[in-house]
């Protein structure tokens, strides 16, 4: 009795802080430097991005004969390329259109994989193996050959922006898919998966209360992955001009000016700053995936 | 068991289960034609070494066998009326946690560690009962109050990384008993724990019987156990019941050779003395069963040649005290119990 007094008396002194395992893992991801850093850095290119109609008053559409590939000045801070167009202002919209694709994709591949993961992981048997049958499929298609004849398929007759995005996330979850799987069919042979069932839960509920909580930092440390990896596969498919439709400025389309010689060798302010851009969101959303990695993972705790 | 006991109303009733596990495409018996019957506010202990199949038994009773691998091959399991084996997963859901709960070994890991101990007991209320969050929550304080935890308003908002293995069984307690079951399954519920918290848990178990009035099966490889708690045993071994009696017959008179050597009452023959109750050998794997006779031969201190041939049925040979073994058949009248 008296111990117990002690420490009471003892908490009510400190702070008391949730000992909650999400509190504990935001503790440590908010003491974590570079990663804090990594999504500030990203924060600030979200807000430029998003806000660039008000950040800038240069059409991005129009081109303009009269002030081709001017180097930067004080009118262009990043000069005009080869049509004329301010390069900040093209920056500004691309990052939008790359964090766009980019937060679609890994939305709707983390939702198709986590659901076909978990259905085929929790309920084995037939349903395990036709999900994981399907998975395969999928996971074989060649993806840049799909996705090029898609994109001519659909060509000016839907949204390509909307096309591109349904047409990535469709050819990638299969990997989140088989991830979600295996931890499911780990986390389901715990006694406390038995347990829930026995207080009467059904499946669905002992998935989504039970099984998904325990996965989450899996499928959140793997969501930042597939951000990056969408991001360059945004730019890639629009470098080679299968991707985001050409009048659309993303950092893919604006990098594959790079292509002549001409720009690549004595024009640098038209290819170097969507490179950086796509560089240092990469490497900050990373830092990111490291640091939740390392605040989700229960081993370092404390 | 005798037509008299057939006659009273029974709250859970077992006959000739099987229950197979198939492994390399062939189904095995972990659970071989066990039958028994429970009556309202009865305690029965079910006991045996490990992997005599007492789990698989009662997660038959539950419906919780693991899918695609274990299955109920034969045999009925009746709970107040109500074929449980035939039920569907939806009907068995509205049955677990309400009329039937069960406690499992490990309190280290049969708590979800992502939930507060007071969300993982309103839970199961939510789940069986109409029931506002804040009644829900003032019922999870009085629950845990109820198992015998002090300080149960500041309990209910902590996580099971904060609570010992004793305190951690007290709360799968009280989310067992949480709606007042009526058949509590209690599957090594003391094993994980200190010797003095066991005492402590089995106390509380056995308060809780009374005062709920409900039935527990008891499963646990320590006849200890079983001597302070049980009105009545049964004694499994590789997969079937060798023994039932009531406790008392059981522990003055106990007639399997199996029994017998758990109780310690045969000294073993080599030297190794002082560890009188540990039996030479293990229970053999399911793949590795005798196909006839009876399982225990192999390591039976009293085996006869026919005992490898004749598979020795479960015989009343004492009132209300039953036996599976070729010795008793013999001097006693038969009086078999049909399958
Ligand atoms: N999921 C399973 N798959 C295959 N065999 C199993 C499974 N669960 C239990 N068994 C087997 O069934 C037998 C009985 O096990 P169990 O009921 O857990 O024993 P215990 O009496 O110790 O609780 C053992 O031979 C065990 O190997
Ligand atoms: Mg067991």
């Amino acid at each position: 009795m008296q111990v117990t007094t002690v420490k009471e008396s003892q908490l009510k002194l400190k702070p008391v802080k949730s000992t909650s395992p999400w509190a504990l893992a935001r503790r440590k991801f908010l003491r974590n430097k570079l990663a804090m850093a990594s999504l500030l850095f990203l924060i600030i290119v979200a807000i430029l991005s998003f806000l660039a109609p008000y950040l800038t008053t240069q059409d991005i559409a129009r081109i303009n004969i009269g002030e081709m590939s001017l180097a930067p000045s004080g009118e262009h801070w990043l000069g005009t390329d080869k049509s004329g167009r301010d390069v900040f202002t093209r920056l500004l919209y691309g990052g939008r259109i790359s964090l766009i694709v980019g937060i679609s994709c890994t939305l709707l591949v983390i939702l198709m994989g986590t659901v076909i993961g978990a259905m085929a992981g929790y309920f084995g048997g037939i349903i395990d193996s036709m999900l994981m049958r399907f998975t395969d499929f999928v996971l074989t298609f060649p993806f840049t050959v799909f996705v090029i004849v898609l994109n001519a398929v659909f060509f000016g007759k839907l949204n390509g922006l909307l096309v591109l995005i349904l047409v990535i996330s469709f050819l990638s979850w299969g990997s989140v898919a088989r991830i979600v799987r295996s931890k499911i069919l780990a986390e389901k042979e715990n006694e406390y998966i038995m347990a829930a069932i026995s207080i009467g839960c059904s499946p669905f509920k002992v998935i989504v209360k039970h099984l998904l909580p325990n996965v989450l930092s899996t499928i959140i440390v793997q969501g930042t992955i597939l951000f990056a990896t969408m991001i360059v596969v945004e730019s890639g498919l629009s470098y080679l001009g299968f991707g985001v439709p050409a009048e659309i400025p993303s950092w893919g389309n604006m990098l594959s000016s790079a292509n002549e010689p001409d720009v690549l060798q004595s024009k640098p302010w038209i290819w170097i700053p969507p490179a950086l851009a796509i560089t240092f969101t990469i490497l900050a959303i990373n830092f990111v995936g490291e640091g939740l990695k390392d605040a989700l993972n229960p081993r370092s705790r404390r | 068991m005798s037509n008299l006991v057939h006659k009273e109303a029974s709250l859970l009733e077992v006959k000739n289960l099987e229950t197979a596990f198939s492994i390399d495409g062939a189904y095995y018996n972990a659970v071989d034609k066990v039958s028994f019957s429970i009556k309202p506010g009865q305690i029965v202990g079910v006991v045996g070494e490990s992997g005599c199949g007492k789990s698989v038994l009662s997660l038959s009773i539950m419906q919780l066998l693991p899918k695609g691998n274990g299955e109920i091959r034969s045999g009925e399991i009746t709970f107040e009326g109500v074929q449980l084996n035939q039920l569907s997963d939806t009907e068995m859901n509205r049955i677990r946690g309400r009329d039937i709960s069960m406690i499992f070994q490990e309190p280290m890991t049969s708590l979800n560690p992502v939930f507060t101990i007071g969300y993982q007991l309103q839970e199961v209320l939510f789940n069986h009962m109409k029931i506002s969050k804040g009644d829900a929550r003032q019922k999870s304080i009085a629950l845990l109050k109820s198992v015998g935890i002090s300080r149960p308003e500041k309990l209910v908002d902590e996580y099971p990384h904060q609570l010992s293995g004793g305190m951690r069984q007290r709360v799968m307690i009280a989310m067992a008993i949480a709606c007042q079951p009526k058949l509590l399954i209690a599957d090594e519920p003391t094993t994980a724990l200190d010797v003095t918290v066991q005492a402590q848990i089995l106390e509380l178990l056995k308060t809780i019987q009374e005062v709920n009035d409900m039935s527990i099966i008891l499963i646990t490889h320590d006849l200890g156990v079983i001597a302070e708690m049980c009105d009545e045993v049964l004694v499994m071994y590789a997969g079937r019941i060798i023994e039932r009696s009531d406790a008392e017959s059981l522990f003055y008179k106990p007639m399997h050779p199996y029994t017998e050597l758990l109780l310690g009452a045969i000294p073993k023959m080599d030297e190794e003395a002082g560890m009188l109750s540990s039996i030479e050998g293990m229970v053999p794997s399911l793949k590795n069963m005798p196909e006839t006779g009876c399982r225990f031969a192999l390591r039976c201190p009293k085996v006869k040649p026919e005992c490898s041939a004749v598979t020795p049925l479960l015989e009343e040979v004492e009132e209300g005290h039953s036996v599976s073994c070729i010795l008793y058949e013999t001097s006693m009248p038969r009086k078999g119990v049909k399958p």
